[in-house]
């Protein structure tokens, strides 16, 4: 990782996923990262900035973060509200939620999220695309889906609480609880607090060593 | 079961008592701060609630000698002691559960804290510790480990609570593999004040207005940042965990009505942002809390509170606010993974003067690589920011490396590192090679302290009072010099190595340290010793 890594770079597009969930791309004049890592963005003049985890892939030529836009929360409204040509601040890469070895095909992955806690499994796709891995996507509506496109089918599954459609209809921890895991799996969680205690919760239950679920907490 | 959650008291032989509780980098202070342990207080709390027999043990607020402390603690007789410890004094721990254990040979021994987290194998060699816990959730883990022990004889062999490394035999120790990082904060109890004797930390500490104040349960377990080099909160296994804001607001409330607090300090990591922070300075205006004379206070960073959540905080009477400067120079913010530039500092502390918050700047100098111009730097830009009123109050200390944080591995490894012993890394001196010699930093701490005493200082301060603030009058007629009593206590303690070269104090710094000293000798509020 380079000393100095450029910390301002202009939006080259948003692009809407959902009424509130959106892709900021940014150019990314070599800003060096490790996927899974996250990234201060901030706004010159607002005075705040907010972590983001990186969404693209380190091959990437750009930087993109995928983006709730939260009622009440400042960085990610005003983010959502940029042009293209708008310059934000950049602090970072921090962060060791990242793969160790990811030319290790022996081993195998299972990426659990919550809502945009999928943005370091994308990030980790697009950068190692033969990782033996699979997706579990908690979300409340179909729409949530992101980009489900930009995942091979037998690695995506989406599990949709709100409404019918998906790939399963409960939460992440309703499908681990019929589903279970091998022990040698090594487990990645990402998303809100309250989903990662209880996924924690089935995981141990079902012989999975303290030593391979990692985690990340958003909110 | 009994047992007891020990801090022994440590003296040096200059006479200054060591702090030792969470997180806090060990110093040895003339004047000790008594701060209250918040995870230790809550697991002494839970385990009480479990029913077990607990023993809040701690000397230092308890104001007992090492020999009360050790022969109270062996007549007893517990069943499990847990000891919290840090790189400085972890020889002096070792040793103590030693002789402990020559004198309670039942007895178990835990140790826990951010050095032994990192290397538990290194304690269970070097003392008769039977547990070392790698997890800073010390209270989740005590209130699973602590029944298991009561109920299981064998425990030594089928324990399976994560996050233990457990002396099984003489030649064995097991491991129970990484810990849980997160931990629902609502199950573990808020902080039961009668038990942990609150009012031994509710007068000795600088960064109460008024007193009686007192430590909340902390809201955000670690730190939601958690990537700063040279903190503990930054590791592999480390991210964070938040408590409910309608929680702490009802602990808030309790502590003002029944216990009567007049200000209470979050020291979180870093406290809530956003739209939490938002929520709970609602919260205590919708109670009518911020009108029952009391102050809030917490840990934060430049870039997190925007101006509009700075607004609101002020009107719901929050004060003092503590933040991590660290330095000036873009590239030290940077080497240290600061997550933010410089240009975020001055907005945030505007906003904060004109809503009438208190910053206080923790300041750090001395690091592997900081030059002359970069020390220089942020000596200019900490003078600037107390002349112009920007903070109120800073604390300046030498960064060192401890507990096997990044920036200490980083240390190591760049074969910067001069200390021989973990005894060295008490914040007294610096024990890196720097490119300039160590009393440059030396001089930068005088000089940065020393305007503390300056005209334009001083001035600033007493404009404060046109504002008409309650607060401000306080700042400068009741904390102003009891700050300065523990700002010429710092002098002393940082600035102890380099007393050889140094330039003596001129004489209106020394009168003011003088008549500090004396006044506070006589009005500092000292309140009972519990026993």
């Amino acid at each position: 990782m380079p000393k100095t890594q450029p910390q301002k770079a202009k939006v080259a597009q948003i692009r809407f996923l959902t009424e509130s969930t959106y892709i900021l791309k940014l150019e990314r004049n070599g800003f060096q990262f490790i996927p899974g890592q996250c990234i201060n963005v901030g706004l010159p003049g607002l005075g705040v900035n907010r972590e983001y985890s990186t969404y693209s892939g380190i091959k990437d030529p750009y930087l993109e973060f995928l983006i709730k836009r939260i009622d009440g929360g400042l960085v990610s409204t005003k983010l959502s509200l940029l042009d293209p040509g708008d310059e934000v601040t950049l602090d970072g890469a921090y962060g060791l939620f990242t793969i160790k070895k990811p030319s290790d095909k022996k081993c195998r992955y299972l990426f659990i999220a919550s809502g945009t806690g999928i943005a370091p499994f994308h990030s980790f796709l697009r950068s190692y695309p033969k990782l033996n891995c699979k997706i579990l996507h908690g979300i409340r509506f179909v729409r949530e889906q992101y980009e489900k496109d930009h995942y091979p089918k037998e690695v995506y599954t989406s599990c949709v609480s709100g409404e019918r459609g998906g790939d399963f209809r409960g939460r992440v921890t309703g499908y681990l609880k019929k589903h279970s895991v091998t022990k040698d799996t090594t487990c990645y969680v990402c998303g809100n607090s309250s989903m990662i205690n209880d996924v924690y919760d089935i995981l141990r239950n079902q012989g999975l060593s303290a030593s391979n679920i990692l985690t990340e907490t958003f909110f | 079961m009994k047992i007891a959650i020990s801090y022994p008291p440590i003296v040096n032989k200059r006479g200054q008592t060591a702090m030792v509780s969470q997180n806090r980098n060990v110093q040895y202070f003339k004047y000790p701060t008594y701060l209250l342990p918040v995870i230790y207080a809550q697991a002494a709390t839970w385990l009480k609630n479990l029913g077990f027999e607990v023993r809040w043990d701690d000397g230092n607020s308890q104001r007992k000698t090492y020999k009360q402390w050790f022969d109270q603690l062996v007549a007893w007789q517990p069943d499990i002691v847990v000891l919290e410890s840090t790189t400085p004094v972890m020889n002096f721990y070792w040793q103590t559960t030693n002789d402990l254990k020559r004198a309670l040979p039942k007895t178990i021994f835990i140790m826990t804290g951010y050095h032994s987290v990192r290397r538990p194998n290194e304690t269970l060699d070097k003392s008769a510790v039977d547990i070392v816990l790698k997890s800073n959730h010390v209270d989740f883990v005590l209130a699973k480990l602590i029944p298991y022990i009561a109920k299981h004889n064998n425990w030594r062999r089928t324990c399976t609570v994560e996050g233990l490394t457990i002396r099984v035999d003489k030649k064995r120790v097991r491991d129970t593999g990484a810990f849980r990082q997160v931990e629902p904060l609502d199950n573990s109890p808020l902080v039961g004040r009668d038990l942990v004797g609150w009012k031994n930390y509710a007068y000795e500490n600088g960064n109460f207005l008024q007193t009686p104040g007192t430590y909340a349960t902390s809201v955000i377990r670690d730190c939601m940042f958690g990537k700063c080099t040279f903190c503990r909160y930054n590791g592999p296994d480390l991210t964070f965990s938040k408590m409910s804001v309608e929680k702490s607001l009802d602990e808030y409330q309790m502590l003002i009505e029944k216990y009567g607090v007049k200000e209470i300090f979050d020291d979180s990591g870093v406290w809530y942002r956003g739209a939490d922070a938002r929520r709970f300075a609602q919260g205590i205006i919708d109670r009518g809390l911020h009108k029952k004379g009391c102050y809030f206070g917490f840990n934060t960073r430049f870039e997190y509170l925007d101006e509009e959540t700075i607004k609101l905080l002020a009107e719901a009477n929050f004060r003092f606010v503590l933040i991590g400067l660290e330095a000036a120079s873009n590239e030290t913010l940077r080497r240290l993974n600061k997550g933010y530039q410089n240009d975020y500092i001055v907005p945030c502390l505007t906003w904060m003067k004109k809503y009438g918050l208190h910053p206080h700047m923790t300041v750090m100098v001395g690091y592997y690589w900081e030059t002359q111009e970069m020390l220089d730097e942020t000596v200019r830009f900490v003078k600037e920011l107390m002349s112009s009123g920007l903070t109120r109050s800073i604390q300046v200390t030498l960064c060192t490396p401890l507990d096997y944080t990044p920036y200490h591995i980083e240390c190591i490894t760049k074969k910067v590192l001069l200390a021989k012993s973990y005894d060295d890394f008490d914040m007294s001196k610096l024990i890196v090679k720097t490119p300039i010699p160590h009393e440059k930093y030396y001089e930068a701490i005088r000089e940065m302290y020393g305007f503390g005493f300056s005209p334009q200082f001083i001035f600033r301060q007493v404009l404060f009072l046109l504002t008409f603030r309650k607060r401000d009058w306080q700042f400068l007629f009741i904390y102003g010099w009891r700050a300065i009593r523990r700002l010429t206590n710092h002098y002393y303690d940082l600035t102890i190595h380099s007393r050889k070269g140094a330039k003596p104090m001129g004489i209106i710094q020394r009168i003011a340290v003088f008549w500090v000293e004396k006044m506070a000798s006589h009005f500092e509020t000292r309140p009972q010793i519990s026993s």
